[in-house]
């Protein structure tokens, strides 16, 4: 167990190796870089901006997964399919169609005009990155604490509301400390996706240190690797953090079979379904009717141009199956990789697990492209058996593990705390073995934690492009480098009937793997 | 119990056929889009019965990954969108030679004076702007021009986009050192509203959000292509101007290259009248070997006239350009 998350570590530690070897030769000038002026503006945005991103989104993600898991909200199973998706909307898209819709001059000011409404209010800077960010990014805190909310014995809370409390009482005296762990895994990661994001900020004009990397990665790699590295401290001193606030926060544990309890909304319900619609309108109703707008517009013109999407629409077939592939096989390794780690850091809280928990979770905060030189420099120049896996498949997997893996072990890790130990105990004072113990006992019970977290990383690695650009082999084309490359030549009906299958397959695929298994578990 | 060998063998499947097949094909490694030049890659297969393996991506990330591919890196050719991404390639002594009938193609200042790469298309930097906020009356004479009062706040830029960079770089050279940062200066206090990259300026100029943006000539065209009723236009500057300033497209070989003979024969496709035809009328942009006409809406490139800046020089300046380009505010 010791010595494989040591590996594990060790792989996922790779980047940030790579990272240390390249940038500034002393610890003089990479401190004096990060310190500088240029530096600490940037990097106090990117703080500010992860922080608020973080706190909405826990807000907005747990209160959705409260009211679809344990409320009589109409509609329920759309939510459950809907709610998920905007994870999968790739950020410099995403911006995109949203400076599209409210910008000054935009769809909505122009649809809004008869009605004589004049100006929208404009959304860039801080707020527009705000807003785009958490209506993109709940879905981190909605998926762990809606697993985690779906398996909760439902005792507590008809205990409370036997002794009188309000429905709304019981959320935040019952049933919030018993989701904190889930909210706080889901929080993190929208924190670190936040500190990672680069389209986002670049189309809102934010100028947060990811701008800086992305501006100086080719004319100062040294600034640009230490600004690198320090997104990456970022991460690992966060969760060392988190780790001192999660102690001791064990939670109840969970059960199989137990009946959720179903708060009737009575006259709430009317407002309860304008928030979720809210929610669900602005996450993914407006891009998609952005979407299917300029699709439309571009389906009527007509194209000749050879290779448009336009002008035949089967060109899709390859990338979509290349999609399909690559995310479901990078979500289940994340997932299996990742499990020793899980345990370590669960179950013994050992100092190994720490360091091999914080160098995971620090991947997810590098950027692609990092992750993507790191790999070319592990293995172009490494002995024949290794290199022989250069631009590869498995290599671009394990790219997507390393930058992905921390969303699956959060969800795991939380999903790991919550199996009773009592029936661990039962089953091998029954004489059980380790490993069947594990298959029979513990799997099923961390499912849907499980599942939850594969989720998470399907979704991601579904819209992931700078290391599939670099490492993807050749003619493996995805829907999101179809995507970037119709955008970046500006054929934007092309890249909108891209994004629209992008999403499609993400909400079939989530709700078949996803969605559809953990219903079965219950 | 078979669904768990059903998941195993899927995933040697997997393995295997993510292994390359080990074919001998020439790897070019391409900054200019799929959408655009992917036509023309294939009629070069077809017609020269050479198997090529495209690598499409930005160009910077491209050079970033053959720098630290180093010699082991299987690209043969360097197909980018800028001269400072190879000029950067040329700095770190990864680019071969290009033969002597290719630099001969293309006008002197289109191509590197070591020999190194070679430009095959331009684009022309313009000024976009909106045909119902702004009278093409008011429009200025020289790009100098636009740090005046009248136009405060109304002229996009893209700081961070490489076209702009190689424009501020070749002003550098037209205009000297001062001139140049004053020009950036009074830019920024003019409160020009900066945006990402060439498409959102225009996008946005379209929208009505801001009235005129320095960007390349291509975007426009295909902005209203999408949508006909777009009331934007493209301006050139007129004369001499540095506003005018074509950028080139630039190829080059690397210097570990197994495919020596093909890649030189890709050079010479590049610049022949076939591939220099496709792209005038496919990607609007200027053909740069001598004699090939560019698409009907352009003009002549013989009547352009272009500044006298050596684009050869351009790929060095980049990092003092972006470093001029953060101090004076802009960015």
């Amino acid at each position: 167990m010791l010595v494989v998350s040591a590996l594990t570590a060790a792989l996922f530690a790779g980047p940030l190796i790579y990272l240390l070897l390249h940038s500034a030769s002393d610890i003089g000038a990479f401190w004096s870089t990060v310190t500088s002026t240029a530096a600490l503006g940037p990097l106090a945005r990117t703080l500010l901006l992860a922080a608020t991103v973080a706190a909405a989104a826990a807000a907005v993600g747990t209160a959705a997964a409260w009211i679809v898991v344990r409320t009589d909200v109409p509609l329920r199973p759309a939510w459950r399919v809907l709610l998920p998706l905007p994870l999968v909307i790739p950020s410099f898209i995403g911006a995109f169609v949203m400076l599209a819709a409210f910008a000054p001059g935009g769809l909505v000011e122009v649809a809004l005009s008869p009605l004589g409404v004049e100006r929208v209010t404009s959304i860039d800077g801080f707020t527009g990155s705000f807003v785009v960010l958490t209506l993109f990014t709940y879905p981190y805190v909605y998926l762990p604490v809606s697993a985690r909310l779906r398996q909760l014995p439902s005792s507590f809370e008809e205990s409370a509301r036997l002794l009188g409390r309000r429905p709304l009482a019981t959320f935040f005296e019952v049933v919030l400390p018993q989701t904190r762990g889930a909210v706080l895994a889901g929080s993190l990661l929208v924190f670190l996706y936040v500190v990672s994001d680069f389209g986002v900020v670049q189309l809102m004009r934010y100028d947060t240190l990811t701008r800086s990397i992305y501006a100086t990665r080719l004319i100062d790699r040294g600034t640009s690797i230490s600004l690198s590295l320090l997104l990456g401290l970022v991460a690992i001193g966060l969760v060392a953090l988190e780790r001192v606030f999660t102690r001791g926060l064990q939670g109840t544990d969970v059960r199989r079979g137990a009946r959720p309890l179903v708060i009737a909304l009575g006259r709430w319900k009317s407002a309860t379904v304008g928030f979720m619609g809210m929610l669900v309108g602005l996450a993914l109703a407006v891009p998609v009717g952005v979407l299917a707008w300029w699709s439309t517009r571009g389906l009527f013109r007509g194209s000749t141009t050879a290779g448009d999407l336009v002008a035949d629409i089967g060109d899709l077939a390859g990338p979509v199956a290349n999609t399909s592939l690559a995310s479901i096989a990078a979500a289940t390794a994340a997932v299996t990789i990742v499990v020793p780690v899980v345990y370590l850091t669960v179950r013994y809280r050992s100092r190994i697990g720490g360091i091999a928990n914080g160098v995971v979770v620090g991947g997810f905060a590098l950027p692609g492209l990092a992750i993507a030189l790191a790999l070319v420099y592990w293995t172009i120049d490494a002995p024949a058996y290794v290199s022989a896996f250069y631009q590869t498949l498995p290599l671009l997997l394990l790219a997507y593990v390393v930058h992905f893996g921390a969303q699956a072990m959060r969800a795991s890790q939380v999903a790991l705390a919550s199996v009773p130990r009592a029936m661990e105990d039962a089953a091998r004072v029954l004489g059980v073995s380790r490993s069947a113990r594990f298959v029979r006992v513990e799997l099923p019970l961390m499912m849907p934690g499980l599942l939850a977290g594969g989720g998470l990383v399907l979704l991601s690695t579904m819209k992931e492009l700078p290391a599939t650009l670099l490492l993807a082999p050749i003619g493996f084309q995805t829907l999101a480098v179809r995507i970037w490359t119709a955008t970046e030549s500006a054929f934007f009906a092309d890249a909108s009937l891209a994004s629209l299958a992008l999403i499609l397959l993400s909400g079939f695929l989530t709700w078949l793997l996803v969605i559809r298994r953990s219903e079965a578990l219950i | 119990m078979r669904r768990r060998l059903l998941l195993v063998a899927a995933a040697l499947a997997l393995v295997a056929g993510g292994c390359s097949g080990g074919r001998d094909a020439l790897t070019i490694y391409s900054g200019r889009e799929e959408s655009l030049i992917a036509p023309l890659l294939e009629e070069f297969a077809d017609s020269t019965g050479i198997d090529i393996d495209v690598r499409y991506a930005d160009s910077v990330d491209l050079a970033l990954l053959i720098a630290e591919e180093g010699s082991n890196t299987p690209a043969d050719v360097f197909f980018s969108q800028s001269p400072g991404t190879v000029g950067y390639l040329d700095s770190e002594g990864m680019l071969a030679d290009l033969d002597a009938e290719a630099l001969d193609a293309v006008d002197s200042e289109f191509e590197a004076s070591d020999g190194k790469w070679v430009g095959v298309t331009a684009r022309q930097r313009v000024l976009v702007y909106n045909t119902e906020m702004v009278d093409a009356e008011d429009l200025p004479d020289s790009v100098l021009d636009l740090t005046d009062e009248q136009y405060a706040g109304e002229v996009a830029v893209a700081p961070t986009n490489a076209s702009f960079q190689d424009f501020v770089t070749a002003m550098r050279q037209a205009i000297g050192e001062d001139a140049a940062r004053a020009w950036l200066e009074g830019m920024a206090a003019n409160n020009s509203p900066i945006y990402a990259d060439n498409s959102s300026i225009v996008a946005a100029v379209g929208r009505g959000e801001v009235p005129m943006g320095l960007v390349n000539h291509y975007y426009n065209y295909r902005a209203l292509d999408e949508d006909p009723s777009q009331p934007s236009l493209n301006y050139v500057f007129p004369g001499n101007d540095i506003g005018a300033l074509l950028i080139a497209s630039t190829v080059s070989v690397i210097e570990t290259t197994d495919h020596a003979d093909e890649a030189a024969r890709f050079v010479e496709f590049l610049l022949s009248r076939d591939a220099q035809e496709y792209f005038s009328e496919e990607t609007f942009e200027y053909p740069l070997a001598s004699g090939v006409e560019p698409a009907e809406d352009l003009e002549p490139l013989d009547t352009v006239d272009t500044p006298d800046v050596d684009i050869g020089a351009l790929g060095a300046d980049l990092r003092s350009t972006a470093e001029m380009i953060s101090e004076s505010g802009l960015l």
